[in-house]
């Protein structure tokens, strides 16, 4: 649904292209080596809209090709499935310029400097520009050194393959030639079908390392039309979320952290549009998973969450109460206190049910139905850890 | 986008629903009901399948009409259409609301339900809003609701007693604007938990572009002379907040704001987490919520830290005592058949819409007959005389033909009546008595598709060789069909199928002579002219009658009467079993 940034290798071949620039570099998934010319100096990173590369050490310079099956398995040993080569060329730092496209409500925006590279934050003077439809395209084509085509034909491309942002930085004008050095873009995932450039496969996220029930988590979430989200905060924290809605996750994780207890919360996550009860089955073993690894002493979980317009309470709640009868023992054995808030169609059978279930575990923390605000469940599930 | 919330509190809503879903319109209804309302403002419904929907209105059961289309809603229900929720997937929902504004003249508010809808769609969505009067709220929205009016989407539940929990009736002083769908029902209960009532309520969704944003949805609010205070729901994500900021200090608003910004737990994580809405992602400092807060804060905004805030800054008023659930809504159910034909009511058998008694002394036995094939009292006198014209040729043939020696056959068997009867109505078919229904298809066909009447033929000639309707064994263009000239006098002066037959028959009298017209082509081609120009049937519902073979009834009613003399007429000979003589039977070897 939201916006999603796609390869660096895919950026650079599209922009490259549309600039009438030829692009040289190589794909790397598991692990699998493409062909290289032998004897060339390269450069490896990893592919994956992670920040900071340099940094994390996730960039090496200067690779012989004799070397590159070694830091390719360094690098996937490290968890990183996608990664790049590219011909090693060395340029200075000097007149490196950047330009970007960005998609706002009152339209598409262009900005320029000449002033470009990892220093444009600090730079943020020299930038100029504005709405795309305020803008002499001659003008800023003298001013980039793009011509007024490429101008044209990146504007077209943002638009055709529903960008909403697109930066080049750097670039640099060598002996009046153009060359790009970098490329983010980033993208409308809703528009997968209506595109010719890019795919699915082509999406990157920043998180680096999943765990198995985030890749779980996120199969699940590709799989169904209802929406499921898992994302690991601390593996051994105490407090586990079993939540339905995109609204009232974030105020229950809000409250949390509020209270002070930020820290001991283990996984942010929701499922919504009213999955079945198979799914919601699937979505809880995972999380009932990182629970049972967890090292923390005592254990809270909170179900639920705010007053549903559609998710069937009954329902969901049915898959729930399978999957923790499935693991009651060790849920039992472990101390594990469930906490359940929960409004919406059929929530008085829910609800009836899961504090029954609960009962007869043994696992029981509290059961409160929507007279209980928010606020006062997580308060009450806060307690428990006590 | 001009529509304001005290527009929509006047109005009379009219809600078309393009797609099907469930649960959106039977909440819908719930509403309507709930507030007491005569009839449903839901007018139709946008989906493929059938031709109506049945939903509960109540403890009872009401039809919704369904068109496979906006372009084939009747021109009559486009007119009054105030408002529409629009549960189309993402991919449609650009040109389905487009298409919807365009065509629809009263439109005022629409809501679009979708997830995931293309950024560009929605900005193309808001380019073209600008200059038309619609409220157009979404994508990714579950609604809006103006108390006591209108609940246009899912919001305040889809279920009856969910809405009764709401208490959302009655309109109040309290407008809450949310980018959070899921959120939009607590926030209700936290105001109306107070004792305090909503004035209306908005999911503006989750998106990037949300078509209604958040600093429109407030300046509503401000402008609605009901609303005193507004509860804002934001997440982290964007910048809206800082141009509702703006409105503040530029004193455009002035009615005192509650604000909660979720996903302050965002600063937990190492990298940006992308919460559940699109939206709900903050790369930038400024897009954070505690920055949002904090911002808000300082131009004089009740900012809620904790969600309890929210309560806590409404002033509290007497609680009203929830309404209990009506004990027939309670235990409603869907009934397994509807008739429209006839049912009891307060324990007294009602037909056609009266007492049974009344509708019989109302009737004669040719306008019973039709009106019970119709499905309606029918009232054109020309119609019901031919109809018993109809009945009354159509009651026997001689004992000759197939289904009554069939009856003749059962009978000296030793069959019962019914027994008996079923034997020869069996007996019909393509071949014997079926034909009627099929020479109303040609004729209807012939018209609607502008053929000639050689088209038609060779159509026909081409496909079974034969044109249903034509043709008779014995009567000739020099020895005519004397019933088929008493039919036509019933023909209507203009009747196109009439005509259309008759031109049919003059080209293929020209092949053979005893391809005229027949009793089976008159009575279809005569009865589509009445039921035309009498009963204004349009062609779809004529093609509906045949689809459903009521052409046929009027045979199959009419013969069981002469079979049923058959067969009596064989149980008084007592004849004995039949049985073929051997030469009557050729056996090859």
């Amino acid at each position: 649904m939201p916006r999603r940034k796609i390869s660096e290798y895919r950026s650079k071949k599209i922009i490259n292209r549309v600039l009438g620039l030829n692009y040289v570099g190589w794909e790397v998934h598991e692990g699998k080596i493409p062909e290289i010319p032998p004897g060339g100096i390269f450069v490896l990173k990893v592919d994956q809209a992670v920040k900071q590369r340099f940094k994390r050490g996730l960039i090496y310079l200067n690779l012989p090709s004799t070397h590159m099956s070694d830091h390719v398995s360094i690098l996937t040993d490290k968890g990183y499935s996608s990664l790049l080569i590219e011909p090693y060329h060395v340029h200075e730092a000097t007149g490196e310029r950047y330009i970007s496209l960005v998609r706002e409500r009152e339209g598409v925006t262009l900005h320029y400097s000449r002033h470009g590279g990892v220093e444009i934050e600090s730079n943020k003077d020299g930038i100029q520009g504005g709405l795309i439809a305020d803008l002499d395209l001659k003008k800023v084509a003298t001013e980039t050194g793009f011509t007024t085509k490429q101008l044209e034909a990146l504007i077209d491309i943002f638009n055709s393959q529903y960008m909403s942002l697109l930066e080049i930085n750097p670039y640099v004008i060598e002996d009046g030639e153009l060359k790009i050095l970098d490329v983010a873009i980033e993208i409308d995932s809703a528009a997968e079908l209506l595109v010719s450039e890019w795919t699915e496969a082509d999406l990157r996220s920043p998180a680096a390392v999943l765990t198995d029930e985030e890749i779980a988590v996120k199969k699940l979430n590709n799989e169904s039309p209802a929406s499921f989200s898992l994302e690991v905060i601390n593996p051994d924290g105490a407090i586990f979320l079993l939540l339905s809605g995109g609204g009232a996750s974030v105020v229950i994780a809000d409250e949390i952290f509020m209270m002070g207890h930020g820290k001991q919360l283990a996984n942010y996550g929701e499922y919504s549009g009213n999955p079945s009860t198979d799914e919601t089955e699937i979505y809880t073993d995972q999380v009932i998973k990182l629970l049972l690894k967890s090292k923390a002493k005592k254990k809270v979980v909170l179900v639920g969450g705010a007053v549903a317009n559609f998710t069937d309470i009954k329902n969901t709640f049915k898959g729930i109460i399978s999957v923790l009868e499935k693991h009651s023992d060790e849920l039992r054995k472990q101390g594990v206190k469930f906490y359940v808030r929960r409004g919406g169609p059929r929530q008085a059978e829910g609800l009836k049910a899961i504090t029954k279930a609960l009962e007869n575990m043994g696992i029981m923390g509290g059961v409160y139905d929507p007279s209980t605000s928010i606020p006062a469940a997580v308060k009450s599930l806060v307690k428990g850890l006590k | 986008m001009t529509t304001s919330i005290e527009v929509i509190r006047k109005l009379q809503p009219q809600i078309l629903v393009h797609g099907l879903h469930q649960g959106i319109i039977q909440s819908i209804l719930d509403y309507d009901h709930l507030l007491g309302r005569e009839v449903p403002s839901i007018v139709g419904i946008i989906a493929r399948g059938r031709k109506k929907e049945r939903f509960f209105w109540g403890g009872t059961e009401v039809e919704i009409p369904l068109y496979s289309s906006l372009s084939v809603v009747p021109v009559a229900v486009k007119k009054v259409v105030n408002s529409l929720v629009n549960v189309q997937s993402a991919r449609n929902v650009k040109d389905s609301v487009i298409e919807s504004i365009d065509s629809l003249p009263d439109l005022k508010i629409v809501d679009i339900f979708a997830e995931g809808t293309p950024e560009r769609h929605a900005l193309d969505l808001i380019e073209y809003g600008k200059d038309k009067n619609v409220l157009v709220v979404g994508p990714s929205s579950v609604g809006v609701l103006v108390p006591g009016v209108l609940k246009l989407g899912a919001i305040g539940g889809t279920m009856y007693d969910q809405l009764l929990d709401a208490r959302i009736k009655n309109g109040g002083d309290v407008a809450i604007i949310t980018t959070s769908g899921g959120m939009v029902n607590e926030l209700i209960r936290v105001v109306t938990g107070q004792g305090r009532k909503v004035s209306f309520a908005i999911a503006m969704g989750g998106d990037r572009f949300p078509v209604l944003d958040p600093e429109e949805a407030i300046l509503l609010a401000e402008n609605d002379p009901e609303t005193k205070e507004i509860v804002f729901f934001g997440e982290l994500g964007g910048t809206d907040e800082y141009r509702i900021a703006e409105l503040i200090k530029a004193k455009k608003v002035k009615k005192r704001i509650i604000v909660y910004i979720a996903g302050v737990v965002a600063e937990l994580f190492d990298t940006p987490p992308q919460f559940g809405h699109a939206k709900a992602l903050a790369e930038r400092h400024d897009e954070s919520a505690t920055a949002k807060k904090e911002m808000l804060a300082s131009v004089g905004v009740a900012v809620a830290d904790r969600f309890d805030d929210i309560a806590k800054s409404l002033e509290q008023k007497e609680l009203e005592a929830v309404e209990l659930i009506d004990d027939q809504v309670k235990v409603r159910h869907k009934a397994y058949f509807m008739s429209h034909l006839s049912g009891e009511e307060d324990g007294k058998i009602q037909l056609l819409g009266d007492e049974l008694l009344n509708t019989v002394q109302n009737n004669s036995l040719a306008s019973l007959t039709l009106s019970v094939l119709l499905g309606k009292q029918v009232k054109s006198k020309k119609t019901i005389e031919f109809t018993d014209l109809v009945l009354k040729l159509l009651v026997d043939h001689s004992p000759n033909v197939s289904g009554a020696v069939n009856t003749m056959v059962a009978a000296r068997a030793g069959k019962d009546l019914v027994s008996s009867l079923a034997a020869g109505l069996l007996t019909i078919g393509p071949r014997f008595g079926g034909a009627i229904n099929d020479a109303a298809e040609a004729w209807l066909n012939g018209v609607e598709n502008n053929l000639s009447a050689s088209e038609l033929i060779s159509d026909y000639t081409q496909k079974t060789g034969i044109v249903p309707g034509i043709g008779h064994k014995k009567y000739r263009l020099d020895n005519p069909d004397p019933r088929v000239g008493a039919l036509a006098k019933f023909a209507e002066k203009n009747g196109k199928y009439f005509n259309f037959a008759r031109e049919v028959e003059s080209i293929t009298t020209t092949k053979k002579a005893n391809l005229i017209l027949n009793v089976d082509g008159a009575i279809a081609a005569v009865m589509l002219d009445l039921l035309t120009t009498q009963l204004k049937y349009t062609p779809e519902q004529l093609r509906e009658l045949i689809t459903i073979g009521f052409f046929n009834s009027l045979f199959v009613i009419s013969r069981t009467i002469g079979f049923t003399g058959h067969y009596l007429d064989q149980r008084r000979n007592d004849e004995g079993l039949f049985r073929l003589d051997d030469s009557d039977l050729r056996y090859f070897k």
